[in-house]
């Protein structure tokens, strides 16, 4: 298994958002806007390609009963660490991600990415495991937002396109977010439909 | 007690938890494909939702403010939803098997239900007193329940639909909550 | 690794105490960076709303609201007023509003809100001066919208937060007219 094999699979073939449909919560809570969504995304990645590299390097001394546990605490951790480090250098992005921000927490894709694969692969992959599968979270977050964004607002990454009078509201408030990642996701399905069969 | 009722209402109607705050996506689409299941989630979500706010408020006022310690909320809040939700499966596995079989297959689940931790932190990070956190937890739980159960007679429906291929299963589940969520915007602004 | 007691509770606790190490580590090392921050973030807003000012000392005035009372040398130049209304669409609306001396709004800024976006959102621009839609910045009596018989265009499609605004503007200059 090689590391580029790894990060490639986590981006596409396990698509976090469109493959496997899991940390659905911040997908929808902070894509309203394109640059919202981008920084949702890096900031778990951060925090994914970390705790795996942790998580990977610590698998022999932790015992399997207390696993989960052990893994929730070194999760916990990089998320307050980044909590606090967005505090003091990004203070406006991390007032504008708000509550999502210490939620990465209980994002399934962590403790589901630890469980399935930093405990039982080495540091390099598990590294790699965690950039890939964080760069397919983030590209699709970054993806969603920008779609909202043009077709709520008329821009890209506040960047106007059209006039912001033309945008659908709607695509920017709550029901925008579940009707845009459904139509992706069918999008996906169609376009990899013909691959898997 | 009319500040109470308007705290209930809010949080069941105008700021649901899953259709305008976005928080236990995972579960509302997880657990919605019939409604015996619907109900199972809420009721086990309804029970760490309380105990879990009550137990991490005792915590933040006692331990965590007074000892300047706020830095570390997140990860003693997590680490408590996630005691609370290893005991209670093995409590109700000793007590009440009856129970035990309708909760605990969901129990392992709320762990990572954003839901839990969510309601947690807002109740802190807003500064509510102990009664008006535990309103506040249980009413956001009967919001999740209904949104559940609506969204879990839906789909039990969408199944007898024919939807095209690449649309089957999430994608309508998805945009079907989107229209729900409209609906529920109606409630927005709805005041006391 | 098999698990024994001996060894749960080891590794568990060797995990904590590393975390929590790195944790206060961090801590102290961003600590005085966020409190700077949010220093600097509301010193600029002070100054986006007010009229000139060099120093400033904080009063609590009539319904908890905070009141800058501003100076400039020796002279009063001022004062800001941290504001707020409940009666949005959508939760509390935290504006900053500016006056000088005579009483006479000189600048808003809407501190924290979760009006809809598109909508009661645009309060942040909507009642600017240049915007036309009313004299709410240079204003000296308290403000209503058209609709209650005023003089201020109502944001479009969204009455009720341009009415709380209005109400979060009226409550910070009876704050300061008690304060004098």
């Amino acid at each position: 298994m090689k590391a580029s094999r790894v990060i490639f699979d986590g981006i596409i073939r396990r698509n976090p958002t469109f493959v496997l449909i899991l940390g659905m919560c911040p997908t929808l809570g902070t894509t309203s806007t394109a640059i919202t969504g981008l920084s949702m995304g890096i900031a778990t990645l951060f925090v994914l390609v970390c705790s795996n590299g942790a998580i990977s390097a610590l698998r022999r001394a932790i015992p399997g009963e207390v696993r989960i546990p052990a893994f929730i605490v070194v999760i916990a951790s990089f998320v307050t660490i980044l909590q606090m480090l967005m505090q003091a250098f990004v203070p406006s992005l991390y007032s504008s991600l708000g509550i999502f921000i210490p939620l990465i927490v209980v994002n399934c894709i962590l403790l589901g990415r630890a469980e399935s694969f930093a405990a039982r692969n080495n540091v390099v992959l598990s590294l790699a495991d965690g950039l890939g599968v964080g760069i397919g979270f983030a590209g699709a977050l970054t993806l969603l937002g920008s779609v909202r964004e043009l077709l709520g607002k008329g821009s890209i990454f506040g960047y106007q396109l059209y006039g912001a009078d033309y945008g659908a509201l709607l695509m920017v408030l709550a029901p925008g977010a579940f009707i845009a990642l459904g139509f992706m996701i069918a999008l996906f399905n169609h376009l990899t439909a013909g691959k898997h069969a | 007690m009319l500040e109470y009722l308007s705290i209930v209402l809010t949080a069941i109607l105008v700021n649901n938890i899953v259709f305008s705050q976005f928080l236990g996506i995972c579960p509302f689409v997880g657990v919605s494909k019939n409604l015996g299941a619907a109900y199972g989630m809420t009721m086990a979500v309804a029970f760490v939702m309380v105990v879990a706010t009550a137990i991490t408020w005792v915590l933040q006022h006692s331990i965590l403010i007074p000892l300047d310690l706020g830095y570390v909320q997140t990860i003693v809040f997590i680490l408590v939803i996630a005691i609370l939700v290893q005991m209670l499966e093995i409590v109700i596995k000793k007590t009440s098997p009856g129970l035990y079989a309708a909760l605990g297959v969901y129990l392992p689940l709320i762990t990572t239900n954003c839901a839990v931790l969510g309601v947690a932190i807002l109740a802190a990070q807003r500064d509510f007193g102990l009664v008006h956190s535990l309103v506040y937890a249980l009413s956001t739980a009967a919001g999740f329940g209904l949104a559940l159960t609506l969204f879990a007679a839906i789909r039990m429906q969408l199944e007898l639909s024919d939807v095209p291929a690449p649309m089957k299963g999430v994608p309508i589940a998805l945009i079907t909550a989107g229209i729900l969520a409209m609906a529920f915007m109606g409630f927005s602004g709805l005041s006391i | 690794m098999k698990s024994t007691l001996p060894n749960m509770v080891l590794s568990l606790a060797g995990i904590a105490i590393v975390a929590a190490a790195a944790l206060a580590a961090v801590n102290s090392c961003t600590k005085s960076k966020i409190s700077e921050g949010a220093d600097t973030a509301r010193m600029e807003a002070l100054r986006a709303v007010s009229p000139e000012f060099d120093s400033h000392n904080t009063t609590t005035g009539a319904d908890g609201l905070t009141v800058y009372n501003l100076t400039l040398g020796d002279t009063p130049a001022g004062t800001a007023v941290e504001t707020f209304s409940d009666n949005g669409f959508s939760g509390r609306i935290t504006i900053l509003a500016g006056f000088d001396n005579a009483g006479t709004l000189t600048g808003y800024r809407v501190l924290q809100h979760q009006e809809t976006p598109g909508l009661g959102a645009q309060m942040d621009t909507w009642f600017m001066p240049d915007a036309g839609h009313g004299m709410v910045v240079g204003s000296n009596a308290p403000l209503a919208v058209k609709a209650d018989g005023g003089e201020i265009d109502a944001i479009t499609g969204a009455t009720i937060t341009s009415r709380a605004f209005m109400e979060a503007i009226n409550k910070a200059r009876t704050a300061i007219g008690d304060e004098r």
